[in-house]
């Protein structure tokens, strides 16, 4: 199992990889017969990632979600499969190889980095933990998404402005549609990581004794919350739309990075368990 | 094949001439008339504003493309028209020329969709007058179907090509249903009418017009179900849509950049379209800084047409391929219309169904028998083939008629005898 589990490991971002390239063509040449293959493409590598976590889960005794390079491998599935849906349920094309290329650069990292940790810590072993960091990882998937879709808004916003009418113009859907996916993938991004975060209040107290409010990674995940909280009710009271809001979501999930960044790799904090 | 066709088009002729020689529908009527009355037995009368052509199969045999261009003129009278004016056209090539019109490759706006329409509408009228025999309703058929296979199977027609097209196309890269949305035409002259008009055609929400005449304002806003506004104070209430298209000759600006920011204000910046498609320009240029407008004027709208018309060129050898299809299986079908294979395709039918028969029943009859039964059997065949061959072969002499054709066309159909290609016949 183990070599198959290292073998899927290394096939992963090649298969990533693949389904961008196809992607990528159906983007630049707009055939209405690559519609079905792409699918294909992205549903084949969604369910060989499903196995290969299946497998880790099942051979390390433990789901994937203690380390940076597990989480990544987690997030680049997610960040996918919320695309998958999206294709699937609005029918809009044209997005996709913006999305995909985040999911090939986590996995990318993460298969490079992984290692076969089968000894884990005992805290990490709770099944709080593991709705605390799914709901967490879902929350950034959507707030990845939502900044993605934000990013093109932008772009489709100027080009529109400065009479640029070539790829991007004729490919990406409207500027209502953009700003509407935005929307909704920051809104399931916010939910989700409102669960995470009451989840964590309530656990994290229990299974830390040096549990801290003022830690560095809970600091930077409650500042990213309130803001995603200020442009969501901002949109619903009808104040904010458009441009600010997508620059909202794109400051939100920047914010999301440097404090990710901040509080793994620099700030010593509870919540570093490697 | 005896089918003759002039043309007399935008590529031949200046809009005068094209314009002196257009046939309104109850004139193409009468024209058909005076046709079938000297010249032709069946066709195709087709006039727009871009073409007039007559497509037709002579009465006579001895029948030229200067009578048909003579009677056009008698009926039509123009000094100015002469000989170098028409295209003219014979047998393969008319019909070729008939594809590619159907198919739009051959309009001033190339992949234009709206000359499909106006051939189905010639042949109806065709229909009608009894001009569309059994030959002309085959060359319809086959028409239609290039037309509509170069809608579905290319992008020939994808695209905006128009200015007032393109206004309306780009609102829908900014906004996802413009049934939801509002829009204000300014100026009720021939550009500001096509937009309004594409616009309704698009599902827009509410419209509203205004014009310095407010009578023709009124008049578009009847026929639109739009609702007025006076052009003194329209100023006040652009704020409340979503889309302005203005198209006015007015010699001044009419919306300056002050009054787009103070209705941007009052929209709490909800995403505010200008298209500016006047000559010279109706709405402050500079409005274009302001966040959430959307300034376009007949520059930028043109860049959209050039690339559209662009990309419609690059889809013609795809068309011309389509065009070439039908043009081979409508040459099969001719083919087949002449007179020896006709006889032989016939003869093979009874033959095979004799054969099988037989070959069913033979067992029923001692050895001697069966030997009687194939003489017999073979000899009704004969019997009940030989006055249709005969008929048939008289025929051979008038190959390529429009009776010959008929009759053998009618041969093939009742007896589901399929179109069998005969190369080099031609």
């Amino acid at each position: 199992m183990i070599s198959a589990i290292h073998s899927i490991n290394i096939l992963l971002p090649f298969f990533y990889l693949l389904t961008l390239v196809v992607y990528f063509y159906d983007f630049i040449k707009g055939e209405k017969k690559l519609i079905n293959i792409k699918r294909v493409f992205l549903f084949i590598t969604l369910f060989l990632h499903l196995i290969y976590i299946v497998l880790r889960t099942v051979a390390f005794d433990h789901p994937p979600i203690t380390n940076v390079f597990e989480i990544f491998t987690i997030l680049a599935i997610t960040i996918s499969f919320s695309y998958f849906l999206v294709e699937l349920v609005s029918d809009i094309r044209g997005t996709g190889p913006f999305i995909i290329v985040l999911s090939l650069i986590f996995q990318l990292i993460s298969s490079v980095f992984i290692q076969d940790l089968v000894q884990v810590k005992d805290v990490l072993r709770s099944n709080l933990l593991g709705i605390h960091v799914i709901s967490a990882l879902l929350g950034y998937s959507g707030f990845t998404i939502s900044a993605v879709y934000g990013f093109l808004y932008l772009i489709l916003y100027k080009d529109i402005k400065l009479n640029k009418f070539g790829l991007i113009f004729n490919r990406l859907p409207n500027l209502e549609v953009l700003e509407r996916l935005s929307l909704y993938s920051a809104l399931i991004g916010f939910i989700a990581l409102t669960i995470g975060i009451v989840i964590g209040i309530i656990w994290l107290p229990m299974a830390f004794p040096k549990f801290s409010f003022l830690d560095p990674k809970l600091i930077g995940t409650g500042l990213v919350w309130l803001l995603y909280g200020i442009g969501i009710t901002s949109k619903v009271v009808g104040k904010w739309r458009g441009k600010r809001l997508v620059l909202l979501s794109i400051s939100g999930f920047l914010l999301a990075i440097i404090s990710t960044i901040l509080s793994n790799f620099l700030a010593q904090s509870f919540h570093s368990f490697y | 094949m005896n089918l003759l066709a002039i043309s007399i088009n935008h590529r031949t002729a200046p809009v005068e001439l094209r314009e002196a020689l257009f046939l309104k529908e109850d004139e193409a009527r009468s024209f058909i008339k005076l046709a079938k009355e000297n010249l032709l037995k069946e066709g195709l009368i087709l006039s727009t504003c871009n073409r007039t052509e007559i497509f037709g199969v002579p009465a006579s045999g001895e029948l030229s493309h200067q009578k048909i261009q003579e009677l056009l003129l008698r009926f039509k009278p123009s000094q100015n028209i002469t000989e170098e004016h028409f295209q003219k056209y014979i047998s393969r090539d008319a019909v070729k020329h008939l594809f590619s019109v159907a198919t739009g490759i051959d309009s001033l706006l190339v992949g234009d969709n709206q000359v499909f329409k106006q051939v189905k509408d010639s042949f109806q009228i065709s229909e009608e007058t009894n001009f569309a025999g059994y030959f002309m309703h085959r060359i319809f058929d086959s028409a239609i179907r290039a037309g509509k296979r170069a809608i579905s199977e290319t992008k020939i027609s994808d695209g905006a090509v128009t200015v007032s097209y393109a206004a309306v196309q780009l609102t829908e890269k900014i906004f996802s249903n413009l049934n939801k949305k509002s829009a204000l035409i300014i100026g009720t002259g021939e550009t500001g009418e096509i937009a309004a008009k594409h616009l309704v055609g698009k599902g827009i929400g509410n419209l509203a017009v205004t014009n310095r005449t407010l009578e023709k304002a009124e008049k578009l806003a009847e026929e639109l179900k739009a609702k007025v506004l006076s052009f003194s104070d329209f100023k006040e209430a652009i704020f409340k849509y979503d889309i302005i298209i203005s198209a006015t000759s007015s010699p001044e600006i009419l919306l300056t950049k002050d009054d787009i920011k103070k209705a941007i204000k009052k929209r709490n910046n909800q995403p505010f379209i200008l298209m500016d498609i006047a000559v010279p320009r109706d709405i402050d240029p500079e409005s274009k800084k302001l966040d959430y407008v959307f300034y376009h004027d007949l520059d930028s709208l043109n860049v959209i047409v050039e690339q559209n018309l662009t990309k419609r060129k690059a889809e013609i050898p795809k068309v011309e391929k389509i065009i070439d299809e039908e043009l081979n299986s409508f040459w099969e079908w001719y083919n087949s219309l002449q007179a020896a294979p006709a006889i032989k395709d016939l003869r093979d039918l009874f033959e095979e169904i004799r054969n099988e028969e037989v070959g069913k029943n033979k067992n029923k009859f001692s050895l001697d028998d069966q030997e009687k039964l194939e003489i017999v059997t073979k000899r009704i065949i004969n019997k009940i083939l030989h006055h249709p061959t005969i008929e048939l072969r008289k025929n051979d002499n008038e190959s390529g008629s429009s009776d010959a054709v008929t009759k053998i066309g009618i041969i093939r159909d009742l007896f589901g005898l399929s179109s069998k290609k005969i190369s080099d016949t031609e």
